[in-house]
């Protein structure tokens, strides 16, 4: 279950990045060469970073990879982190959740208002319920924490490039 | 002013009990806004806020630089400059570390991370300084030192973080940081010197390079050499804005890897992979410090705070240099990105106000991030390098950091004296 989760999103995010990265280069190229920037690249890479960001919102949570303090850890007593640790997963689904369900009900909002992209016209709408969906989908992988014994790798590079 | 305390005291009881930090901003923003302006409002404003933040154009800086440093780093290039400083510099007394010192800075120029630096780094450097008899004390600390240059060295996600979070030109931002960055590695070279020449033993020189084998050396890192100079210089001659010039380098990046034959599918797959999880990861905690920064700034603490210290008489750089004190102090046990974006809505207005221009208090802001992230207990550079040296124990590298600590302390005050050390390349920029 994890394993196929960890590919499906990672594959999405992956896949959504790359666009972004062609397209981006593509269209710098084309417009200092030809003067003419590729229609709706913009809007496009909007989109695309929706799928990036919240396609690999599960695996940050299935690696422990959001910043947490955990200067204490050493000097708390075993008992006490071993009741913490599934109340505070429990806790982030809880509001991944209820996350989901706002941004569900902003993807109705979106559908009622037929709200497009200026340029090319794409429908907002789907993106949100990505959003929210992907949401929901990060909150399992929350529980899937809180419940099951997942061994959790401690890796020094985590936080490989976010400082 | 009650209310935003308590936010405050909230998010740290959170965040003592092991929340995500992101978790901890965002939810007591919520409740905060909920509280004090009502729970429709909250829950309204936060949905915008996510949507806000995930479809923005702009935004998408940070995952392509991240990528452009990720693919450099698959491609194996550290080695190569690694090679080449220490082709310059190797026969000096302490060569490898100056050498470790200079590859640092070369690195600092492609990859926005001060983490990933000195990881990068660390697996090039200690193996030969280990066999040269460097004591571990000196080579981990310089290593961790001359990790932090890649945030100050442009590109720097920090500053590209700050930069939206502040609304300040990242363009200009970059173009500060060379400087400052430059002059913190001659300053730790100098650093270098100095402690060697008290204990020559642990810091033999190594053979002096010929000029031939200078330039054989060179060849290897001309092309990450050429990419650095389009992306930067093509952002700071106004060629491209910051978020083209990061997609030019992370398709340049690709390209580059992809030459090297370092890239197979499931590589190419894992690099995408790693860097979109480390957007996500900041994009949390980006949102989560949007939305609690609404509420702060709902609430009269920002007015009040400014009115109080503005209203002390107090002069303006006395002020500031409080609040570095403030960053270095708290950045010995808090995590850096958090303390920068929890205390922005605070200070940014005071600054501000002052008539402090926003680029030279970025730039204060990325070297304090630089002085926490290796000055113990908490620095997250030595724990990484004590993850990736399993033996070399956290003290040898206590120590060894502690005289670094001190460079990059003397560098904020130099930058806090001298702001054209930060702004003149800026000013330069159309």
């Amino acid at each position: 279950m994890k394993k196929y989760l960890e590919w499906f999103c990672g594959l999405l995010a992956g896949i959504a990045l790359f666009c972004i990265m062609a397209l981006t280069f593509f269209d710098v190229l084309s417009r200092k060469l030809l003067s003419q920037s590729i229609t709706g690249s913009l809007e496009l890479t909007e989109l695309l970073m929706v799928v990036v960001i919240f396609a690999s919102l599960p695996l940050v949570t299935l690696r422990s990879e959001h910043v947490v303090f955990d200067s204490l850890d050493n000097y708390l007593p075993q008992t006490l982190t071993r009741l913490q640790r599934p109340l505070v997963q429990w806790l982030c689904a809880a509001a991944m959740l209820g996350l989901a369900v706002l941004m569900w009900q902003l993807g109705t909002q979106f559908v009622a208002n037929g709200e497009t992209t200026a340029q090319l016209k794409i429908s907002k709408a789907p993106f949100i319920y990505l959003m929210a969906v992907l949401c929901a989908v990060c909150a399992a992988a929350h529980l899937m924490l809180a419940t099951v014994k997942i061994d959790v790798a401690v890796q020094p590079e985590a936080e490989g490039g976010a400082l | 002013m009650t209310a935003a305390l308590l936010g405050f005291a909230a998010i740290f009881l959170l965040a003592l009990m092991r929340f995500p930090l992101a978790f901890a901003m965002g939810g007591v923003g919520i409740v905060g806004i909920g509280l004090v302006r009502g729970w429709q409002p909250a829950l309204a404003s936060t949905a915008q806020v996510v949507y806000d933040t995930g479809f923005a154009y702009t935004l998408s800086v940070i995952p392509l630089f991240i990528l452009m440093g990720n693919f450099v780093a698959r491609a194996g290039l550290a080695h190569e400059l690694f090679q080449a400083a220490n082709a310059f510099v190797g026969h000096l007394r302490g060569g490898l570390a100056h050498a470790t010192v200079a590859a640092c800075a070369g690195f600092g120029a492609i990859c926005g991370s001060s983490i990933a630096t000195a990881a990068t780094m660390s697996k090039v450097a200690y193996p030969s300084m280990k066999k040269m008899g460097y004591s571990d004390a000196l080579s981990t600390g310089v290593m961790a030192a001359g990790g932090t240059l890649g945030i100050m060295i442009p590109p720097s996600t920090i500053m590209v973080i700050y930069g939206i979070t502040t609304e300040t030109n990242i363009g200009k931002l970059f173009a500060a940081g060379v400087i400052p960055g430059l002059l913190t590695a001659a300053l730790l070279m100098v650093a270098i010197a100095v402690m060697t020449a008290r204990d020559p033993e642990h810091a033999p020189p190594g053979e002096r390079t010929s000029w031939p084998g200078r330039w054989k050396a060179l060849r290897g890192i001309w092309g990450v050499a050429l990419l650095v100079v389009v992306v930067l210089g093509g952002i700071y001659g106004g060629l491209f804005t910051a978020t083209e010039g990061a997609g030019f380098g992370a398709a340049g990046a690709f390209l580059f890897a992809l030459a090297r034959g370092r890239l197979t599918w499931a590589v190419l797959l894992q690099v995408l992979v790693e860097s979109a999880r480390t957007t996500a990861m900041l994009f949390a905690l980006l949102i989560a410090a949007t939305i609690f920064a609404n509420f702060i700034n709902f609430t009269s603490m920002p007015g009040d705070l400014k009115d109080w210290i503005t209203g002390m008489g107090l002069s303006p750089i006395l002020i500031v240099a409080a609040m570095m004190l403030i960053y270095v102090v708290l950045g010995t046990v808090m995590e850096e990105l958090t303390m920068v974006l929890l205390t922005i809505p605070l200070f940014f207005p005071i600054v501000t106000a002052l008539g402090f221009d926003p680029v030279w208090f970025g730039v204060l802001i990325v070297m304090v991030v630089q002085i926490g992230l290796i000055s113990p207990p908490v620095g997250m550079n030595l724990f990484v390098i004590n993850g990736l040296l399993p033996g070399v124990g956290l003290n040898a590298i206590f120590r060894g950091c502690w005289p670094f600590v001190l460079v990059l302390v003397g560098v904020l005050g130099l930058l806090l004296v001298f702001p054209q050390l930060s702004l003149w390349l800026p000013g330069l920029m159309r």
